[in-house]
């Protein structure tokens, strides 16, 4: 195949000047657009590296570019040769310089022939790339020549090394440098109206704002490689999150939600809301209760008996519980109306507390009869003869953990379209597959009418799993409104109501055995959770926490009687750290109020304490994989310097201020063996855990890549991207993953999603799992395509771009011609290789058993990280605010695959846990009112009150994952045992016991005056 | 829209280029911004002014787009997230957040690079206490703010040395 192009152009440059860059090859070969590197063979002859592709195939190229005629001044002409896609081609260009008005007239021509496998790639379609590439060639071959980049390459001789460099820097210096002048700036016109509240004395100011703003807006661009393959999107306002959905057509949806806590609906009126123009329908309690099944419920009965709608039907149980839809052509029109919907409520007595919840002398749900979701009791050991045997035994009366919520900054939101052929299509922002099987009966339609999508998630820390009820009720509104998409967002204020915390926990009761060496021998204790009004996910969290029963620890002799209650305040759902958090918390406050009460160092206890050996089985069979708390200790201690701050505390002290060191240890187990739902609920139909990842060679031989989880920022794209990478020994710039999750992609299982700390586990497994299966195909084709036996071929990049290659040759086949073979030419196959689809999917099944559940034994997850902290706080006796002096924190995920990512993560986590301890903080008051309505009241930790993060790591791999790996993103909290820890080390003269996991300056004040203080006592024989 | 609203003609230059527009006088310029305009860049975090996903540059100075009307801004020149990349080239900013990872998920990310960009155009030097004290009105619940910190100095490190 031969094409020819030609053209000319003119440039203001003396022709000698012309022909002195044109006849110079060094100079020459780097205008080729997609130029990369060069070598100079000879005077002459330059080889170069260019990248070639159409589309995605793109393959680094090597050229031979040789000046093959030099008429000075007259002409100039070159002739390239290269290898390519199984092809060769050859360029010839000849430039021919004549001398017009003062400047140069460059005539030019190309002739490009080829030859081989690379016609069949894009055959007619060659010649617009070829077209399109050498206008780019004679583009940048202007500009080169133009006087004013002959002047800056002057200019900037010295301080540039390349030439092209150089030519670059002054391209793009040229425009961008420029400031914007005052003068510039357009005014707005004289008679328009302005409402801009700056004061005209102000201008000046303004003036100099606005030319710094511009200045460094212009500042010089230079290409590097960024972090993230998602960040690209993320940092240039390209994300795609639920509420930048806005499909034609959209309606929105606005809730009137109940003022009161507990109170019966009496009766509804949307006359005058339906009436308002704009407005669409309003949905209803009692038609929701016409047009849908109760929501599934999790526990057994009588929680099972709860009847739990996306609107409350004839009562409400928390402030903020939705009551109406309005549904509009705006969001404010939706707004507008649903102010017009009146509801008269008879209001019933409140149940804030565990306490009263477990009277039930007020029930919220009367089908249940009894506000209690679930009740169990997990026992391990000999409980009664360590206690006999026991040198000392501490008693705590009492200790809280609260309600908070990680907060993700995006709200709960979904975009439902109940479509007229009956297919739900659902953009928005759940993390896991579960809602599809609480959405589907509760409409009455099958699983496979719903199509479940997500793109950009802007963090969930499970809280969003409670987002189905929201998109049931869109769902319901888009076929009412004729099938049209519905918008709801939920506002902040809706969130901080309604939008799914953290569940509370008390531990009532607490009785510990240790012998005389402060080893603890056994724990008796009552824990009972409060999950707000409707129990939705729960009651999971009454097994989950089970999951580290003994925390870090080596009891053996364990009695936990554990029990849920509804309460009247605002749903929960599963937060960063589900259910082990406030275990994990009462474990730690357990080790340090013993250390307390029978004076031994916090380090030393846990030294005594701590479980050495790996893998270990817990009282309850789980197995933990790995690890190594000393070495733990011991780097976060060098990493704090906590010699010198137990120095510094001894002079604080004896100045009289208050500073203490805490400890806190803490496990982050991942990935879930769901038969330990069936500890809940023995008819609960799951176990074990599954998850998906496909992997093909799309039609143009590109890597595609779907991953079964719904990714909030954990980078899951590049992770997956790395593993494939690494497989297939290409960069990941070639690999190329799907944005968030998507049912039509039939990627996923029933298990599915962002939860439990296990991607690096179960999605990197299950990625891995796909690449392995898809290299056994591409070696398949290429053994038969190479006429080679399978086993002496090696996947790599070579000069066609990423190929399957027979070892230590340049004889390859590229994944072009792979896919090829498989989606365009079925016939050059032998009958053996036509079922070869290049497109394969692999489930990761963790090595689980079923669990005793009559004993409540069993391994409920496959892996353990942890964490070590050590806060060094101080609190101010005026204002009792805490202020963190200093913070170490050694993480240990096994195997870890991507430093920069897992360190995130541990920041993150940190964050809310120093953010929960410190400052964040849902409370209630007696009627019910929530009382951290909004941000402002909540005040999520900011940057100025985050303290710098000491952070390390130790490493010991995983036996249970093929990379060694141990999920970690939920971090465990740790920061609210080791300021819990801490605040009572620096209180310690005041006889402070801290038994709250909030220490907000109210808090602490209460401590010391002896108003939130429950008895400790210890017993010693 | 009740039937007796009027409807207000503003004109704004949003990232260099004008926009004529009727609006509502309680629409939020936020909502100008993302629904209006369809740059959905701009985020909204909170109904309180306190989360700061919705910074921008209004006339030199950063704004909390959620605090203003779109009628205020009637004849200012607006810089958003969407105008911080020029021809496809990034800016130092950007490649710095991405280098550092000072982002996760991402939908705080236009609001602290605003913050950052007007920072950083004040004083190009800034320490650790600087940087703190002017995103504190940004929230963000993924990164901890440790990387943030070090994005955003070694955007001015990489700023500087320009």
């Amino acid at each position: 195949m031969e094409m020819k192009f030609d053209g000319e152009f003119k440039i203001d440059l003396p022709r000698e000047e012309v022909f002195e860059i044109l006849s110079n090859p060094e100079k020459f070969a780097p205008l080729f657009p997609t130029f990369h590197s060069m070598e100079m063979k000879d005077e002459r002859t330059a080889n170069l590296k260019v990248k070639v592709g159409i589309g995605r195939i793109i393959a680094t190229s090597t050229t031979e570019l040789t000046l093959e005629e030099a008429v000075p001044p007259l002409r100039a002409r070159y002739v390239g040769k290269g290898n390519v896609m199984q092809g060769a081609y050859q360029m010839v260009s000849s430039f021919d310089l004549e001398e017009v008005d003062g400047g140069t007239l460059v005539k030019w021509q190309a002739e490009t022939t080829l030859v081989g496998k690379i016609l069949s790639i894009a055959g007619g379609g060659l010649r617009g790339y070829a077209e399109k590439e050498i206008n780019k060639l004679i583009t940048s071959l202007q500009e080169a020549l133009s006087p004013e980049a002959q002047a800056a390459k002057l200019q900037a001789q010295a301080q540039y090394r390349g030439w092209f460099s150089r030519l670059i820097q002054f391209l793009f210096g040229t425009d961008k440098n420029k400031v914007t002048t005052p003068e510039n700036v357009p005014a707005a016109t004289a008679d328009s109206v302005s409402y801009a509240p700056h004061p005209a004395d102000a201008m000046t100011i303004k003036q100099e704002s606005k030319q710094k703003i511009d200045h460094i807006l212009n500042a010089k661009r230079i290409e590097k490689r960024l972090g993230r393959k998602e960040d690209k999107r993320l940092i240039t306002g390209r994300g795609l999150f639920v509420d930048d959905h806005q499909p034609a057509g959209s309606l929105h949806m606005c809730l009137v939600r109940s003022p009161y806590a507990h109170a019966k609906i009496l009766s509804i009126d949307v006359s005058k809301a339906e009436a308002l123009a704009g407005v669409i329908c309003t949905i209803t309690g009692k038609e929701v209760a016409e047009l849908t099944q109760p929501f599934t419920q999790i526990g057994p009965e009588p929680s099972a008996l709860i009847q739990d709608f996306c609107l409350a039907v004839d009562k409400v149980r928390h402030q903020g519980d939705p009551i109406v839809a309005v549904i509009a052509e705006s969001k404010h029109i939706a707004a507008d109306a649903a102010q017009l919907v009146e509801v008269d409520y008879e209001t019933l007595p409140v149940v804030i507390t565990c306490e009263d919840a477990l009277k039930d002398e007020t029930v919220l749900h009367d089908p249940a009869g009894t506000n209690l979701t679930w009740q169990g009791v997990y026992d391990y050991g000999d409980v009664d003869k360590a206690f006999e045997e026991a040198k000392h035994i501490v008693k705590i009366d009492h200790l809280k953990f609260h309600r908070f919520s990680s907060t993700a900054l995006e709200s709960n939101a979904v975009v439902a379209t109940w479509d007229k052929r009956d297919e739900i299509d659902f953009f928005c922002n759940t993390i896991m597959t579960v809602p599809i099987a609480m959405i589907a009966p509760a409409l009455n339609v099958r699983s496979d009418q719903i199509r479940l999508r997500t793109h950009d998630i802007g963090g969930a820390f499970g809280n969003k799993i409670g987002n189905y009820p929201y998109m049931t009720l869109a769902a319901l509104a888009s076929r009412k409104a004729g099938g049209l998409p519905v918008k709801w967002v939920e506002t902040r204020s809706e969130y901080m109501q309604a939008g799914g915390h953290g569940s509370e926990r008390n531990f009532y009761d607490t009785e510990v055995a240790l012998d005389k060496d402060g080893v603890i021998t056994a724990l008796r204790s009552r824990h009972v959770d409060d999950c707000g009004a409707y129990p939705r996910y729960e009651p999971l969290g009454c097994v989950i926490w089970a999951q580290v029963l003994p925390a870090s620890y080596k009891l053996r002799n364990v009695h936990i009687d554990f029990s849920q209650v509804v309460t009247n305040k605002g749903p929960c759902a599963p937060n960063r750290g589900y259910s082990r958090l406030p275990h994990m918390w009462f474990m730690e406050r357990v080790m340090d109020i013993c250390g307390h009460e029978l004076g031994i160092p916090a380090d030393e206890i846990r030294l005594r304490n701590y479980i050495d050996e790996f893998p270990y089985t817990t009282p309850n069979g789980c197995v933990y994989d790995s690890g190594d708390f000393v070495a733990m200790l011991n780097k976060a201690k060098e990493v704090i310097g906590w010699d010198e701050w137990k120095e510094k505390q001894k002079q604080a002290r004896a100045e009289g201020r208050c500073l203490g060191i805490g400890i806190g240890t803490t496990l982050d187990s991942g990935t879930n063996n769901f038969a330990q739902s069936q500890i809940i609920n023995p008819f609960l139909p799951f176990s074990s855990n599954s998850v998906v990842s496909t992997i093909k060679l799309d039609l143009d031989g590109s890597v595609s890549v779907c991953v079964s989880t719904f990714p909030q920022g954990q980078g899951h794209e590049t992770t997956a991207s790395q593993v494939v990478a690494e497989e297939l020994g290409l960069d990941t710039d070639f690999v190329h993953v799907k944005t968030g999750f998507d049912t039509e992609r039939n990627s996923h299982s029933g298990t599915s999603g962002t939860y439990a700390s296990q991607f690096a586990v179960t999605g990197l497994s299950a990625v891995h799992g796909a690449v392995v299966k898809i290299k056994n195909e591409m070696k398949k084709l290429a053994a038969h395509a190479l006429e080679a036996n399978e086993d002496d071929l090696e996947f790599g990049i070579g000069e066609q771009g990423p190929e399957v290659r027979v070892v230590g040759t340049n004889k390859g086949v590229n994944y072009w011609a792979l896919s090829n073979m498989v989606n365009y030419n079925k016939a050059s196959l032998p009958e053996e290789l036509r079922e070869i689809s290049l497109n394969v999917r692999h489930t990761y099944v963790p090595p689980f058993e079923a669990p005793d559940l009559e004993k409540k034994y069993g391994n409920l997850t496959l892996t353990y990280a942890m964490q070590l902290h050590i806060a060094v706080v101080e609190v101010d006796t005026d204002t009792y605010k805490s202020k963190v002096l200093d913070y170490a924190i050694v993480d240990d995920c096994g195997k870890v695959i991507n430093h920069m990512i897992v360190e995130g993560q541990v920041h993150g986590g940190a964050a809310h846990g120093l953010g929960a301890a410190l400052v964040e903080i849902m409370p209630f008051d007696k009627e019910g009112n929530v009382l951290a309505g909004s941000f402002t009241d909540y005040a999520p930790i900011t940057i100025n009150s985050m303290p710098d993060l000491k952070c390390a790591n130790t490493e010991t791999p995983s036996p249970f994952s093929y990379n060694g790996a141990k999920g970690m993103g939920e971090g465990g909290g740790a920061p609210l045992h080791s300021i819990s820890a801490a605040i009572q080390d620096a209180l310690y003269d005041k006889g402070v016991i801290i038994q709250h996991s909030h220490n907000s300056p109210m808090y602490l004040y209460e401590y010391v005056t002896n108003k939130l203080m429950e008895p400790v006592t210890v017993e010693s024989r | 829209m009740s039937e007796s609203t009027q409807l207000v003609p503003i004109t704004v230059t949003v990232n260099g280029k004008a926009y004529q527009r009727e609006v509502e006088p309680r629409l939020l310029l936020v909502e100008f911004i993302r629904a209006t305009l369809g740059l959905t860049g701009t985020h909204i975090g909170c109904d309180t002014s306190y989360c700061g996903a919705c910074t921008i540059i209004v006339d030199g100075d950063t704004v909390k787009s959620c605090t203003l009307l779109a009628v205020q801004a009637d004849g200012s020149e607006i810089l958003t997230v969407e105008g911080l990349e020029q021809d496809g080239e990034l800016h130092p900013l950007q490649q710095a957040f991405s280098q550092n990872h000072g982002l996760q998920c991402g939908f705080c990310t236009p609001g602290m690079l605003m913050s950052s960009l007007a920072l950083l155009a004040e004083n190009p030097d800034p320490d650790i206490k600087d940087i703190r004290k002017r995103l504190a009105g940004n929230i963000c619940r993924c990164t901890g703010y440790q990387n943030i910190i070090k994005s955003v100095q070694a955007a001015a490190k990489s700023l500087r040395e320009d």
